[in-house]
């Protein structure tokens, strides 16, 4: 096990560094400019270039690299252009937002996506399978913008059930500020949800038909408890698998649902820092969102020795 | 550079502002202002509240002078103040200065007094050293002031409130640009002077309190503000802050800040889409607000490499283009752009019809023979574009057919905003950007192809002429008619197309009571109905 976790720390320095690589020069390659972004239309050229060579921009690209790298080795992630602080500081103040919106998400289409691919692998064939394959075609077929704009002018404008964006007023309690999360919620969780559902309904009929099962039912055992203790335990894997690459990809940040609903999370710093060219913010996000991303699958991989005792690392 | 409107985005980087035509904006910024707060105008002031205030983004930077962008301004403004300021009909007022300068005869030196007991949001009063300071930092380091600062020959401080600008040249434009509430000449109190800003430390009615990146830039009344006596007046005039509390909140998503509106969530909300125009029309919860003119479409063309060097390939583009197809395309109902030939409005001291019969009407057939004279010679014409607005992108293919139609081989490269402004600094990367500016009340504030050294490089005898008359002229009357002379080379050597007006959109609440619709919004003299 130790030999394990140490061969996937290894690996995960490597994938990290080589994500550094590609995500610096990407982002340098492009076309754009933070300089001429920032100083608006009436800069001249002396006026941008005097900005460039202020944040080091006109430095050649191995030499900004180098310095870079050097930094992050310090737990540098660098210093944003725009927003005038450090970038850790910038994704620590975006993390509440995102972290809540993918934990309200998840759950949420865990609570449908899992049931209901139960409930459609029971009753494989039937009306409530078909109905549940449909509702799983149509969440993920939803652009989650149009959905999310939907919910607004039914829950928000209209019914004035919740607010429509923001994240609450200066010093909102943190009530307030999750208030702001349902309807982002909803919609991410619904949209999610049908990839869930799918994964659970076809684990779950693999499952089913497998001689445990036919062992268990001869055994005499209520059709629940073969179905839920028998073969949902069993056909849980490939569905935490999903489970965790979902919340990987919404703690990176759920780019569309956070910028409709002007939520000041993870998904809205990284598009504004590209609109914007902010290459320090494109840089530190996407690493930090690289980490994550290895460290939940790294989370996942140990959960399967939890739910499956023959899982040996 | 400029607020637009229109688009769905709504997420400009520029910052202009617009008041040209100075009658016909007043008058339209007042009917709209008596239209829709008509009903209330009776209403007494109240104090209290906070207003959210949804923009289009996030401001680039909160300094002031740093950015041309609209953001920028409209936020800043209500923290710093300039020396003059214009009022409702676009004339040059007094704001921090006591009253108008006095100018020598030969138009050199303006000696600019100082209003007395001023206070700063750090408690100190305002002097002539705080204002040099702010000045020359203005020069040294906004892009609006480096381009004054070429006029300038020397700036210093008589006395505790007073301050003497000598000029190398006369230079009427000067009080406008310490009147433009873009990228501005804000005084600051001196000590907070720093690059970049630390301390957002300025004299107006509200201060600085917090910002919180994509969430909110939070200001506060100042209790310690010192008023003018004069009645308001478009931005001049007393000025006081009824709402305890303004947050402007970045909303990029033009259709969130529709639906906040109609929901309430948000007092005010910038630049919206037209299409909803008549949604909000209809909502009774909401008032829409329609500033006419707005801004202007333009396509600047380079004059410094590749086909459109020439001169008569120029004209032939300028012939070729069908303005009106184009506004159309951009805009949709007309109730939202106008095409009109002058650069500045009718019933305005600039407008002229000088050189107008040279704005396009589609007339492939004179334009064709304009391509043949220019001796053509098949190179594709680079059109740079961009879908961050919605009505360049939907402009641009109007043009590109027209060009085609033409005789001209068309190359589009849509990209993205970012790589618009930094392509559009080589020269040989484009022959033809599109871009829009807000309306400004003198000239020579915008578009900036009108200064030195501004992609599409447009340099000539005769422009060199027609803009150092306009410039050394200050009698308004004269300088309607030398503005014409601009105009006529502008249509005759085609450094750039104003291809029409356009109008903005925005909505506030019926509870926010006292706006004046002006192009860059302002929220003193506003209150919150209880």
């Amino acid at each position: 096990m130790t030999r394990y976790l140490a061969s996937r720390f290894a690996g995960m320095v490597i994938v990290m560094l080589l994500v550094a690589t590609i995500v610096f020069f990407i982002t340098r390659l492009a076309p754009g400019d933070p300089a001429a972004v920032m100083l608006g239309d009436q800069a001249t050229a002396a006026d941008i270039a005097k900005l460039r060579t202020s944040y080091g921009l006109d430095k050649p690209l191995p030499l900004q690299f180098g310095y870079w790298l050097g930094e992050l080795v310090h737990g540098n992630l660098g210093q944003s252009i725009f927003l005038q602080r450090p970038v850790t500081q910038a994704l620590l103040e975006r993390a509440e937002p995102t972290f809540f919106l993918t934990l309200f998400s998840i759950a949420i289409a865990t609570l449908i996506g899992v049931p209901c691919g139960i409930i459609a692998a029971v009753w494989r064939g039937k009306t409530i399978d078909q109905f549940f394959s449909g509702f799983a075609m149509l969440g993920a077929s939803i652009p989650s913008f149009w959905f999310g704009l939907i919910l607004m002018q039914i829950f928000a404008v209209s019914l004035g059930w919740f607010p429509v964006a923001g994240y609450g007023d200066p010093g909102a309690p943190l009530s307030d500020r999750l208030h702001h999360l349902v309807l982002p919620s909803i919609v991410l969780g619904v949209v999610n949800s049908a990839l869930i559902l799918r994964f659970t309904r076809a684990s779950m009929l693999d499952v089913l038909g497998d001689d445990h099962i036919r062992t268990a039912r001869a055994k005499g055992l209520s059709e629940a408890s073969v179905i839920l203790r028998h073969a949902l335990r069993n056909a849980l894997i490939p569905v935490l698998t999903v489970l965790g690459l979902t919340f990987a990809l919404l703690i990176g940040g759920a780019i569309v649902t956070e910028t409709v609903f002007g939520l000041p999370g993870v998904g809205n710093l990284v598009v504004s820092a590209v609109l914007r060219r902010d290459y320090p913010v494109i840089q530190g996000a996407l690493l930090v969102i690289a980490g994550l991303y290895v460290l939940i699958n790294l989370a996942i991989d140990l959960l399967y020795l939890v739910v499956d005792p023959r899982v040996k690392y | 550079m400029f607020r637009t409107a229109i688009r769905n985005l709504w997420s400009s980087p520029f910052g202009l502002s617009h008041s040209a035509p100075r009658v016909a904006l007043a008058a339209v910024a007042v009917a709209t202002a008596l239209g829709f707060a008509g009903g209330s105008a009776l209403a007494a002031p109240v104090r209290g509240g906070a207003a959210n205030i949804a923009m289009i983004g996030e401001p680039q930077t909160l300094d002031p002078m740093a950015s041309t962008a609209d953001l920028v301004g409209i936020i800043t403004q209500h923290v710093y103040e300039l020396l003059y300021t214009f009022d409702a009909n676009w004339n040059v007022t007094p704001m921090l200065a006591e009253s108008m300068p006095a100018i020598s005869k030969d138009g050199l030196v303006y000696t600019i007094p100082l209003r007395k007991g001023v206070k700063f949001h750090n408690g100190k009063e305002m002097t002539s050293d705080d204002v040099v300071a702010s000045l020359k930092r203005w020069q040294d380091t906004a892009p609006r002031g480096k381009a004054v600062a070429k006029e300038i020959k020397s700036l210093e401080a008589k006395g505790p409130n007073t301050i003497v600008i000598t000029l190398n040249r006369p230079y009427a434009p000067l009080l406008a640009h310490l009147a433009l509430p873009n990228g501005f000449a804000a005084i600051m109190a001196k000590d907070s002077i720093a690059t970049p800003l630390t301390q957002f430390i300025g004299t107006g009615p509200y201060m600085f309190k917090e910002r919180k990146p994509d969430q909110y830039v939070q200001l506060v009344r100042y209790d310690g503000y010192s008023a003018r006596k004069e009645p308001a007046s478009g931005y001049a005039g007393k000025r006081e802050a009824w709402i305890d509390e303004l947050r402007f909140i970045p909303v990029p998503n033009a259709n969130t800040r529709v639906e906040g509106s109609l929901s309430g969530q948000y007092q005010f909300a910038d630049l919206l889409p037209v299409e909803s125009y008549a949604r909000l029309e209809n909502a009774p919860n909401v008032k829409p607000v329609l500033t006419s003119p707005f801004g202007f479409p333009y396509l600047v063309l380079n004059t410094k490499q590749g086909p459109l060097t020439s001169v008569t390939l120029r004209q032939a583009v300028e012939a070729a283009l069908n303005n009106a197809d184009m506004m159309g395309a951009g805009f949709g109902d007309p109730k939202f752009y106008t095409t009109e030939a002058s650069h500045y409005a009718r019933n305005t001291p600039f407008y002229s019809t000088a050189g107008t019969e040279n704005y396009g009407k589609g007339d492939a057939k004179k334009a064709a023979t304009l391509v043949a004279n220019g001796k053509y010679d098949g190179t594709p014409i680079k059109i740079l574009t961009s879908q961050q607005y919605d009505f360049h992108y939907r402009m641009a293919l109007v043009m590109a057919e027209n060009l085609k139609a033409a005789g001209f081989k068309v190359d589009m490269q849509v990209v993205d905003w970012s790589t618009l402004i930094q392509r559009r600094n080589d020269p040989a990367l484009w022959d033809i950007y599109i871009t829009h500016s807000a309306v400004l009340p003198d000239p020579t504030l915008t578009p900036p192809q009108l200064g030195d050294g501004a992609p599409g490089w447009w340099s000539s005898p005769a422009k060199e002429a027609a803009l150092s008359a306009l410039n050394a002229e200050a009698d308004p009357k004269k300088r309607g008619a030398l503005w014409g002379s601009v105009q006529a080379v502008v249509f005759t050597e085609v450094p750039y197309i104003r291809v029409g007006y356009f109008n903005s959109v925005t909505a506030r609440s019926p509870k926010l009571e006292g706006y004046v619709a002006m192009p860059w919004p302002f929220f003193w003299n506003t209150w919150l109905d209880k």
